[in-house]
């Protein structure tokens, strides 16, 4: 069979793939995360205005973003 | 393992994001289209003479649970033309337990294996072709010696076909002295190879020269030859009986996934396997005490009690279920220079007996997936890993399934292992926890494998842009800020009640 996607492979030696979190940390950085997005959505339910929407909402769903997915990947579920 | 599962399924209810079927839709792109084409075939083949054998030794190794056949032919063009197509005939009953059939150059083995492919032809016969495509055509009168290598799986009959557990096992095998041609053969021998001296039963044929009788026995081998001048076609069926003290271990479906997780660098294998034994089967019930009495002294048996998986270093995590759930006869040693699996059954397997079970364990995804120079993925991991047993392991159907990341595009694979193996591969969508659209899915479908192809490569690359890579925190992104905005719009309905004015 045709070989370049193994020469592909050699010449790729130098730069194993490595994930942004690794997964000993995953269980920490998702917990820390969720920790966060339940903290600001705490924060948001004292004061649920359209300034607190922006200014507590986005930060806690991109803590809830990534919190998730790292949890997944914690508990053995890696999506 | 449970609970993990239970509470990522409660996590994804929570972050409202679709969870499709475990079997999702599946888009067939049939690789093969072998049989459908017989309609324009030529309705019956007759292979051109235009080649001689001129040396052929056959070797037919019956030390595994499977048959492997070497065919070292030192082959002549006796044509005017040059040619470059070589026929091999196999029969119809053959050729659906063939696998792995390799062709080389014995004198050049840098030359990679030639192009192997079946003559299409309308046939009722017996026999079917293989045409061999030699890379260099063959002047008239010049020599070329071809390699020729192939597997044979169930191929072998226990006889007696029922004994007591605590009985010496022997099988049975018929083949033709005469290595099956399409060609006249001037000089050759068959060599038979066992795994023991025990061989009770052989078929004698008259000698020739200053042999009396064949086959001669040399230790754990029968030689059947050399004989001289054959025509084309000829045979001569001899049977051979001998002992295999050892399960017979067949492998009706393996289905194998491999997982990749980019989020958490991590490659996760399941292996599902529907194993069965194919030796003589017990003449009277299975006595555990007798059995149990004999564990101590651990005599050699036809009974499969124990498989060992040595996997690739770094694995870890591994898993060893059943139908009834955990199964805890296992041992798992892992260390810098090795990870091996050892694994019972629940009970131990005689002949006719099945034992479905389920293996698995993870990886860093360090150790299979690099990235390439062009911002892609490339990932190399084996095709078959499988059990590793002195009396090898066959495979009749392989289903690979390379789970690669949700919106993974653009995939390319190659493999090691030899193309008529493989059956069919294509690639599908496969939906699982905290996916939308599903992942990309390449399938690769192979029969009659045996273990000597363990570690064979497959190599695949791919690309996974960012916004794949981000789909699944932007899917939990939405879902959130959709509950945030449906508070707020709660928060502006006025529920008090006013007094009039």
């Amino acid at each position: 069979m045709d070989s370049p996607l193994i020469e592909v492979w050699h010449a790729a030696s130098g730069s194993p793939f490595l994930p942004t979190v690794g997964k000993g940390t995953q269980f920490f950085v998702a917990s820390l995360l969720l920790l966060i997005g339940f903290s600001l959505t705490g924060a948001f339910t004292l004061n649920r205005s359209i300034v607190n929407l922006l200014l507590l909402g986005i930060p806690a769903s991109l803590a809830f973003a990534f919190g998730v997915v790292y949890m997944f990947c914690a508990v053995g579920v890696y999506v | 393992m449970k609970t993990s599962v239970v509470f990522s399924a409660v996590l994804s209810l929570l972050s409202l994001a679709s969870r499709g079927s475990a079997h999702g839709h599946h888009h067939h792109h049939k690789h093969s289209d072998s049989g459908t084409s017989s309609a324009s075939a030529p309705a019956t083949f007759t292979p051109p003479q235009v080649f001689k054998n001129v040396n052929l030794v056959h070797i037919v190794s019956l030390e595994k649970n499977y048959v492997k056949e070497s065919i070292n032919v030192v082959i002549e063009n006796i044509d005017k033309e040059v040619q470059s197509d070589y026929i091999l005939p196999f029969t119809n009953e053959q050729l659906s337990r063939l696998g792995g059939l390799e062709v080389r150059d014995r004198k050049n083995a840098e030359s990679g294996p030639f192009v192997v492919e079946p003559v299409e032809f309308e046939s009722f016969g017996p026999n079917q072709y293989v045409r061999i495509r030699l890379p260099t055509p063959l002047a008239p009168g010049a020599q070329q010696t071809l390699g020729i290598t192939y597997y044979l799986l169930d191929a072998y009959k226990p006889l007696p076909a029922s004994i007591k557990q605590e009985e010496q096992q022997f099988l049975s095998y018929s083949f033709s002295a005469y290595c099956p041609s399409v060609y006249a053969t001037s000089k050759q021998k068959t060599e038979v190879k066992f795994a023991s001296t025990n061989i009770p039963d052989y078929t004698k044929l008259p000698g020739s020269g200053d042999v009396k009788e064949f086959p001669q026995k040399q230790g754990s081998k029968l030689v059947y030859g050399p004989f001289d001048e054959k025509p084309a076609g000829a045979l001569e069926l001899v049977q051979v009986r001998f002992e295999f003290n050892k399960p017979v271990i067949h492998i009706s479906r393996l289905e194998r996934d491999i997982e990749v997780s980019h989020w958490g660098g991590n490659v996760a294998f399941e292996e599902r396997y529907d194993l069965e034994h194919r030796g003589a089967n017990l003449s009277s019930l299975f006595n555990r005490v007798k059995w149990q009495q004999s564990q101590y002294y651990n005599p050699v048996t036809h009974a499969l009690k124990e498989m060992k998986f040595p996997l690739r270093v770094g694995s870890a995590d591994p898993y060893y279920t059943d139908v009834i759930g955990n199964v805890s006869t296992s041992r798992f040693r892992s260390n810098k220079r090795e990870a091996l699996l050892e694994i019972k059954p629940r009970y131990p397997l005689f002949g006719g007996w099945k034992y479905p079970f389920t293996i698995g364990w993870n990886s860093d995804a360090k150790n299979f997936l690099r990235n390439t120079a062009t911002g892609g993925f490339v990932l190399n991991v084996p095709f078959l890993e499988g059990p590793k047993q002195p009396e090898g392991v066959e495979y009749e159907q392989v289903v690979v399934r390379l789970i690669l990341p949700e919106g993974a595009e653009n995939v390319k694979w190659t493999t090691a292992i030899p193309k008529s193996s493989i059956s069919e591969a294509g690639v599908q969508i496969h939906k699982t926890y905290l996916d939308t659209i599903g992942r990309t899915a390449l399938v690769i479908k192979g029969r009659n494998l045996v273990d000597d192809f363990r570690d064979r490569d497959l190599t695949v690359t791919y690309d996974y842009p960012m916004s794949a890579v981000l789909r699944k925190p932007l899917v939990v992104f939405s879902s959130s800020m959709a509950v945030f905005v449906s508070l707020w719009l709660l928060s502006l309905i006025n529920l008090k009640f006013t007094a009039r004015k």
